[in-house]
């Protein structure tokens, strides 16, 4: 699979490989692209994962159409988790390990049969004051390598009711698209991993 | 796959170039939000990831100056304000306390300069980050101006919205009015009286409606608790409400009720209530309750002016017949009062001894002494007395003590003969009128007086040509009677008590109030007078037929 595929999100299309930033004001505003994302994946067959920074927000995108289907081939086709299993697993983030989760996610679904994958994560977690959170961006950028690498497409939500202007700029910079109020935003500047890595050492 | 970092362009010129993209994408963020303090937090958050400098804040021309952040509590930086001013719409450099560089950006709108923008480095910053604060500055203006006209439209919406919220609250409370007026209006040109109104009133409000007389009394209930036996409260305390109700003019609060006054005129009392014992009754029921004293005012009116009707053309009928009228007019007129007077029917005149202008009184203890004795008839004035004509056969000695005891005076009844036919009524009036004067004259304390039971009185009464009477009674009692009009005596009637009463010395004296030696006096003077000896059963005959005779003429002459 080459060409774009839809994103649920305001009718755009996502070619492969993408790693979307999108920010959003509100739960209510979250929900709707959540919802639009996820189901657009589990309609195409596509192996979902999803991080939410909440119990509610997983029950509900439990109830979504095509989430909870009779066993069978499709079981299991959307997976949700919640920051302390995840981004904040023995207390901490750390970027190998959330790396190794999303990897280890796609190859194990690979086995189970599936050929796409549809990866979103609330970031919201990283506002905590928990070691690590400073490497969110690095994190962001390396997660670049990954998604280059695989048949999938990534979402990052970022509130901005929550998320300082830097961070935003911060984001921008290290996502090759960002998606804005319905727009996506394309930035063929953004700042690769390893280039990331370097300024960072700087 | 999504396409690699561009790798024709250097790595300065990409960085500089994705600080553009994010720039382009705060400026997207600040347009989309309509608050002042989040563009502005953005705009000055935004900075640290764009190069060295900072944004202190912003100096507005209408509100002046807010510092980069919301919550901080920098102030302006010192003779700023000056400096602006000298800046007007352009941008310049500032001085900022500490800073090596710091420079005012005009904050641009659609009305033109909002004020400026001021940012500041430890050290000039490069051309190309200088641009990009510029273009921050021209955002963060463009996105205030719109922030600003979109308050303003929210709060013309909103005006609009509460106008539009007034309206219809008046639309809906005018149209709560109409219904109420409907409704009530059809209730009033329906015919259904009071219980009608009462339950219109329910169906308007929801709540137990209760309308009661002057004195308590229920006249209608409308709706669920209807009391049983219906209570009433002391008159004492109904006539404090009556007279808070007539003060105030308007519904008044008592315990659980929403009382109004319904009072057309001042003899013409209803009272009206809402039964509320939660307190809920809002403004549409208190119109209703106002608009419901009104419909019942007009009900009392109408039913008052009925009864005012009836009573004046029973008045007119009563004395049409005592006056003389045909039988068939008379008939046809009773039919349409509903009363019955085809019935044999008599007169009846009650009198109150000794007191005039008690008339209404008097007509008043009548009524309610008849309608105790179950007794129907019509009434009216007659000569200062009340004349009833009834067809009822009644105690007519019972009916008198009753009226007496109303009145509180002694009272005297004069019954006439029963007549079978209306335009006979004038006679059996002149026997009630005669034989309550020789009630008075001749026979005091015999309690009410029949006609039709007076004996020889009535056969004198009869006789039409009275000279030979009047003869007779000259030749037993002349020679007293001008005795009597000499000397101011009353030996006539002494002599009449006297044969009255068989000749008992004691009943006479007792009956006459004066001493027995005073009666034996005088007789022994009615002995000498006449030269007569009253124990002659001739004697006696001849004077009492003559005395009994002397009453007939005097109440005969009366008449006249």
């Amino acid at each position: 699979m080459t060409g774009p595929i839809p994103s649920g999100i305001a009718e755009i299309g996502l070619v492969p490989g993408s790693h979307v930033c999108a920010f959003y004001r509100g739960d209510a505003d979250r929900d709707r692209l959540l919802s639009g994302y996820l189901s657009a994946g589990l309609t195409a067959g596509d192996k979902c994962i999803c991080i939410v920074d909440s119990a509610r927000t997983a029950k509900r995108l439990k109830a979504l159409p095509g989430a909870r289907a009779e066993p069978g081939p499709a079981d299991g086709q959307l997976d949700i988790h919640l920051p302390g299993s995840t981004y904040l697993a023995n207390g901490e983030f750390s970027t190998g390990d959330m790396l190794t989760f999303w990897t280890e996610g796609m190859l194990k679904a690979e086995l189970e049969g599936y050929s796409f994958f549809r990866l979103a994560g609330e970031m919201t977690w990283s506002l905590r004051d928990v070691p690590g959170v400073g490497h969110l961006i690095e994190y962001e950028s390396e997660l670049n390598r990954v998604t280059s690498s695989h048949p999938v497409v990534v979402l990052c939500l970022y509130d901005l009711d929550l998320f300082s202007g830097e961070v935003v700029v911060n984001v921008v910079k290290t996502h090759p698209q960002v998606l804005v109020q319905g727009i996506l935003v394309e930035n063929p500047y953004y700042i690769g991993p390893d280039e990331f890595l370097k300024s960072a050492s700087i | 796959m999504r396409a690699e970092p561009d790798s024709t362009a250097d790595e300065s010129t990409r960085r500089r170039l994705g600080e553009f993209r994010a720039l382009m994408v705060i400026s997207l963020l600040m347009t989309e939000s309509v608050s002042e303090d989040q563009i502005m937090d953005l705009a000055a958050s935004s900075a640290p990831g764009l190069g060295p400098w900072r944004i202190d804040g912003y100096s507005f021309t209408d509100s002046g100056w807010r510092p980069g952040l919301a919550g901080s509590a920098a102030p302006p930086p010192c003779g700023l304000a000056r400096q602006l001013a000298v800046l007007g719409d352009l941008s310049g450099q500032v001085e900022v306390p500490g800073r090596g560089w710091a420079w005012a950006y005009p904050l641009r709108g659609i009305d033109g300069l909002l004020g400026h923008l001021v940012a500041s480095c430890d050290r000039e910053p490069p051309a190309e980050q200088r641009f990009a604060i510029q273009v921050m500055a021209q955002q963060t203006g463009v996105a205030v101006s719109n922030a600003r006209l979109h308050a303003r439209e929210r709060a013309t919406a909103a005006e609009l919205a509460a106008a539009n919220a007034a309206l219809a609250e008046t639309v809906s409370s005018l149209r709560r009015n109409m219904d109420i007026h409907d409704r009530l209006t059809r209730v009033a040109v329906s015919g259904e009286g009071q219980t009608g109104i009462a339950n219109a009133l329910h169906e308007l409000t929801g709540m137990p409606v209760v309308i009661e007389d002057r004195y308590g009394n229920l006249s209608a209930w409308a709706g669920p608790g209807r009391p049983e036996p219906y209570p009433k409260e002391s008159f004492a305390k109904r006539e404090q409400l009556l007279r808070r109700l007539k003060r105030d003019g308007k519904p008044v609060r008592e315990g659980e009720r929403l009382t109004v006054l319904a009072s057309p005129r001042s003899d013409v009392v209803g009272v009206l209530a809402l039964i509320d014992p939660e307190h809920t009754a809002d403004k549409a029921d208190l119109v209703a309750l106002e608009h419901g004293a009104t419909v019942l005012s007009m009900e009392l009116a109408r039913l008052r002016g009925i009864a005012d009707t009836e009573l004046r053309l029973r008045r007119d009928l009563v004395h049409d017949l005592l006056s003389g009228t045909d039988d068939d007019s008379a008939l046809v007129r009773a039919e349409a009062l509903d009363y019955d007077l085809r019935r044999p029917h008599r007169v009846v005149i009650a009198e109150v001894k000794g007191r005039t202008r008690a008339y209404d009184s008097l007509l008043s203890a009548v009524r309610r002494a008849t309608r105790q004795m179950h007794l129907d008839g019509l009434f009216d004035a007659w000569s200062g007395n009340v004349a009833m004509v009834t067809a009822g056969q009644a105690d007519w000695e019972q009916l008198r003590r009753a009226v007496a005891s109303y009145v509180g005076r002694q009272v005297e009844i004069g019954v006439g003969g029963l007549c079978a036919r209306p335009s006979e009524l004038p006679r059996s009036l002149r026997e009630a009128g005669l034989a309550l004067r020789l009630q008075k004259t001749l026979l005091p304390g015999t309690g009410a007086c029949e006609y039709p039971k007076l004996g020889i009185f009535r056969m004198l009464a009869a006789i039409p040509d009275l000279t030979d009477v009047d003869r007779f009674v000259r030749e037993w009692l002349g020679s007293l009677l001008d005795y009597d009009q000499r000397r101011k005596a009353e030996l006539v009637h002494t002599l009449t008590q006297y044969l009255e009463h068989g000749g008992n010395y004691d009943a006479t004296a007792a009956k006459l109030s004066v001493h027995k030696s005073t009666l034996k006096y005088r007789l022994q003077r009615i002995r000498d007078l006449t030269g007569l000896e009253l124990n002659d059963p001739d004697v006696h005959f001849n004077l009492q037929l003559a005395t009994r005779a002397w009453g007939t003429l005097q109440a005969l002459e009366r008449e006249r």
